[in-house]
């Protein structure tokens, strides 16, 4: 994320608050797969009673791109990061698929007038003869 | 006349009068679920019970005779009980799945525990399961639903005529089923629906696809055949998605035939929804202005007396009388209603009528049936006749194809040469009918079509003469149609005029290139590959043999979606209602001819549908005397000249009907009907004993 965008389309990762308060207080606690960076607060500032944590995403802001490992650290679930627990990926567990709402292959329910493909029947359906 | 006291109203009714009927006359209303009217007595579901003064126990009000001076509560505190203690019985082995039923919002059974069922069950040991029953591809069975009230069993041997439901075991392990696990092989096997109390037997065709009250009903008139039962049609949206019975006494009691019920789905398949115009030799769609300029250049071109029509078998009275005035202004007279060929029509109205009336079969006492198949043909009015022959004395003589119609009868030959037995005295079935009180003959398209037809039909009026069927008061002859159309083509003059060619002559005339332009409305069931090099109009509302070959197809609409005219075999007018709205483009069948007659230069007079009625009207009295029957007195006088061309020709009398479930465009467009043709197959002809 270069330092332009980021001043002018600060939505799509952090904003220069953000990143201000990542150089005085973060502390990084490790990177996943997709080069997300996870931080915690280096002075123990808690909300609600929990030290606050973050995450600075390598790319587009889209919280389905945190990895289930590091979603149970970020929520607090567990205080080990997978880095310290040694956690290794099962091998049921799919890859991850990014979020395509808004996209074309977007998923749209059977009788979505943009499904594709074939529309279930509905009342007054009639076929047409159609010569030869 | 016995005299009674229901709930504090005197009535006076009929000897043999049960107290159901009684008390339904006093206003006094009992939940029932096995008596029926139209069936016999059962007595077995126990839920009519009332309370007679001096009777020790509530009597079953159904299997009771009003007697003098009983005094009757019907909704007393102790009937009330008795009540609720049959239908705590009748739940025991009900299943709780009324939201997953198909008979839900119409179920005799929900609508009664409403008042009589009591709020929690005392039941606590398993219910009873019971295994499903294959009763053909119409019924669908839901066993263990039934609560054994036997209509079912009822109906099919007594108005159906095939024995073939029945119950095993006794008690709660009672079981209706058909034995063998084949389908009900009658034509009426689907009011057993209708007749189900509960939802154990629902519509196979139709199952799970809509709820009662989502239906606007719409009350109409079968075309399937000429009985012209009386139908509902129940549409949701734009889709037809069922057909039910309506009473009517007269014509069809409460019954319909499987045609009739099940062609529905024969209403949304192979449509025609917008005109077509034949261009090098390819049906194109085209706007209904280009279909017309290309008729109208046609029209043109084409001397009157090359020029033809032919009315099909559902088309209403409204077109054909259209069609007939345009023709007429066209001066063409080369106009027929007889697809079929049929050698019938312009001999007086009584000639081609069901004189008798189908309520009239049952006072009739002997009946000879000439080239007819009832049951295939008219399989209500096969029902009819097979009342009054469960009433007793009653001889049946059938000339033609040996048949099972139910019931048995005198089988006395085959064609034409019996017949000439018959007027010469030669056959001792002419004694039968000379002896009986009201004899009746019906007449079938089978012999009609002959190529001697029209001495057939002179045989028939002369032993109606000679057996003194016709009279003051009765009239016992009777010709059965087959075609919805035929009876209103035939009133409506429909015919080939002076000089006119007929279907025969319009086919034959066109293979050889004497007609350069035929216009077919709705028939399909001529041979199309007859019609040669003539230009063909094809105006109807499905794509079957006419549409294959026309040049240009005009849409047209079904009969639930337009509101027509149609008369019965017995000369009853009655009104067919629109349903829906016609498909696409379509359009109702009289505008889309009053339309035409403008561009062709010629406009007819009409421009509604009450001016077009009126106009009926006034040249044909009978057609304001709706649901009437207007009788006709004209029979000809028969004169030995029409009895020479009988001849001796033993061969038997064609077969209309061929296969039930395919006589016309929208039946063979249906899928359920091909699939019950694929069951039952053409009617076999009875083996030989």
């Amino acid at each position: 994320m270069s330092l332009f965008s980021e001043i002018f389309v600060w939505w799509h990762g952090q904003t220069m608050g953000t990143r201000f308060y990542t150089w005085r207080k973060g502390k990084l606690m490790g990177t996943d797969d997709q080069g997300n960076k996870y931080y915690q607060a280096s002075d123990g500032a808690s909300i609600g009673g929990y030290v606050r944590r973050w995450a600075i995403y390598n790319g587009d802001a889209e919280a389905s791109r945190v990895p289930p490992e590091w979603h149970g650290w970020l929520h607090h679930t567990v205080d080990v990061t997978p880095d310290e627990s040694g956690y290794r990926v099962k091998p049921w567990e799919k890859p991850h698929r990014a979020n395509l709402t808004g996209t074309p292959l977007a998923y749209r329910p059977s009788g979505s007038i943009l499904a594709e493909g074939v529309r279930p029947a509905a009342t007054g359906d009639y076929e047409a003869w159609k010569p030869e | 006349m016995p005299k009674l006291v229901v709930d504090g109203v005197e009535v006076e009714v009929e000897p043999g009068t049960t107290l159901i009927q009684a008390c339904e006359a006093a206003g006094s209303e009992i939940p029932r679920f096995c008596y029926h009217e139209r069936l016999s007595i059962a007595g077995n579901c126990r839920m009519c019970l009332v309370e007679v003064e001096k009777s020790p126990k509530p009597v079953a009000s159904c299997a009771m005779p009003a007697g003098e001076g009983m005094v009757v509560h019907t909704n007393s505190p102790l009937v009330k009980r008795a009540r609720e203690g049959v239908m705590e019985f009748l739940l025991i082995n009900h299943p709780l799945d009324c939201p997953i039923c198909d008979q839900g919002g119409e179920c005799d059974l929900q609508d009664q525990s409403m008042a009589y069922g009591v709020d929690g069950s005392r039941f606590h040991e398993n219910k009873r399961a019971v295994e499903e029953k294959y009763m053909g591809p119409l019924v669908k069975t839901v066993m263990t639903r039934c609560i054994h009230c036997t209509r079912c069993i009822r109906f099919t041997t007594e108005v159906a005529g095939i024995s073939e439901l029945g119950a095993i075991g006794r008690g709660e392990d009672m079981e209706i089923t058909t034995y063998l696990e084949k389908a009900l092989s009658s034509e009426l096997s689907a009011n057993v629906v209708d007749l189900c109390p509960v939802g154990a037997l629902t519509f196979r065709p139709t199952a799970f696809s809509a709820r009662p009250w989502e239906y606007k009903k719409t009350e109409s008139i079968d075309v399937m055949d000429a009985v012209g039962s009386n139908i509902r049609v129940d549409s949701r949206g734009a889709e037809v998605m069922r057909i039910l019975p309506r009473t009517n006494d007269d014509v069809n009691e409460e019954w319909i035939s499987d045609k009739t019920r099940f062609v529905v789905d024969g209403l949304k398949t192979q449509r025609l929804d917008t005109p077509y115009v034949r261009e090098n030799g390819k049906l194109r769609a085209a706007t209904w202005d280009e279909a017309f300029a290309a008729i109208a250049a046609k029209v043109k071109a084409a001397k009157p007396e090359r020029m033809a029509a032919i009315a099909g078998d559902l088309a209403c009275a409204e077109s054909m009388k259209a069609l007939k005035d345009l023709f007429d202004k066209l001066g063409s007279a080369n106009i027929d209603c007889r697809q079929d060929g049929a050698k019938i029509g312009g001999k007086g109205r009584a000639a081609y009528l069901f004189n008798s009336t189908i309520a009239g079969i049952e006072s009739a006492d002997a009946l000879l049936i000439v080239g007819s198949d009832p049951r295939k043909e008219a399989p209500v009015l096969n029902a009819r006749i097979l009342k009054r022959w469960n009433q007793g004395h009653f001889r049946v003589g059938l000339v033609g194809e040996k048949r099972d119609l139910t019931y048995p009868y005198d089988y006395l030959g085959a064609g034409a040469s019996t017949l000439g037995d018959l007027v010469a005295g030669k056959h001792d079935f002419l004694e039968v009918l000379k002896g009986a009180k009201n004899p009746m003959i019906i007449v079938g398209q089978g012999a009609l079509t002959q190529k001697n037809g029209a001495a057939i039909l002179a045989a028939a009026l002369k032993i109606a003469e000679l057996a003194n069927a016709v009279r003051e008061d009765w009239n016992g002859f009777n010709v059965l149609h087959t075609a919805a159309s035929r009876v209103a083509g035939l009133d409506l003059g429909f015919l080939p005029g002076e000089g006119g060619r007929d279907v025969e002559a319009i086919l034959e005339g066109a293979s050889k290139g004497d007609v350069d332009f035929v216009y077919l409305l709705g028939a399909d069931e001529i041979d199309t590959a007859r019609l040669g090099s003539a230009f063909v109009v094809y105006q109807g509302s499905h794509g079957d043999m006419g549409a294959h070959r026309a040049d240009v197809i005009l849409p047209g609409a079904a009969y639930t979606e337009k509101n027509g005219t149609y008369v019965n075999t017995e000369g009853r007018v009655q009104f067919g209602r629109r349903a829906i709205f016609p498909m696409g483009e379509a359009r109702e069948d009289w505008t889309i001819i009053r339309a035409l007659s403008a561009v062709l230069g010629q406009t007819l007079p009409y421009d509604s549908l009450n001016a077009l009625r009126d106009a009926m009207a006034a040249a044909l009295p009978h057609f304001d005397a709706v649901d009437m029957i207007v009788p006709a007195h004209d029979l000809p006088s028969v004169s030995d000249a029409d009895l020479a061309a009988l001849g001796d020709d033993t061969s038997p009398f064609a077969v209309p009907v061929k296969d039930f479930y395919l006589t016309n465009p929208v039946a063979r467009a249906s899928r359920v009907m091909a699939l019950c043709s694929a069951e039952f197959g053409a009617a076999p002809a009875q083996a030989a004993e």
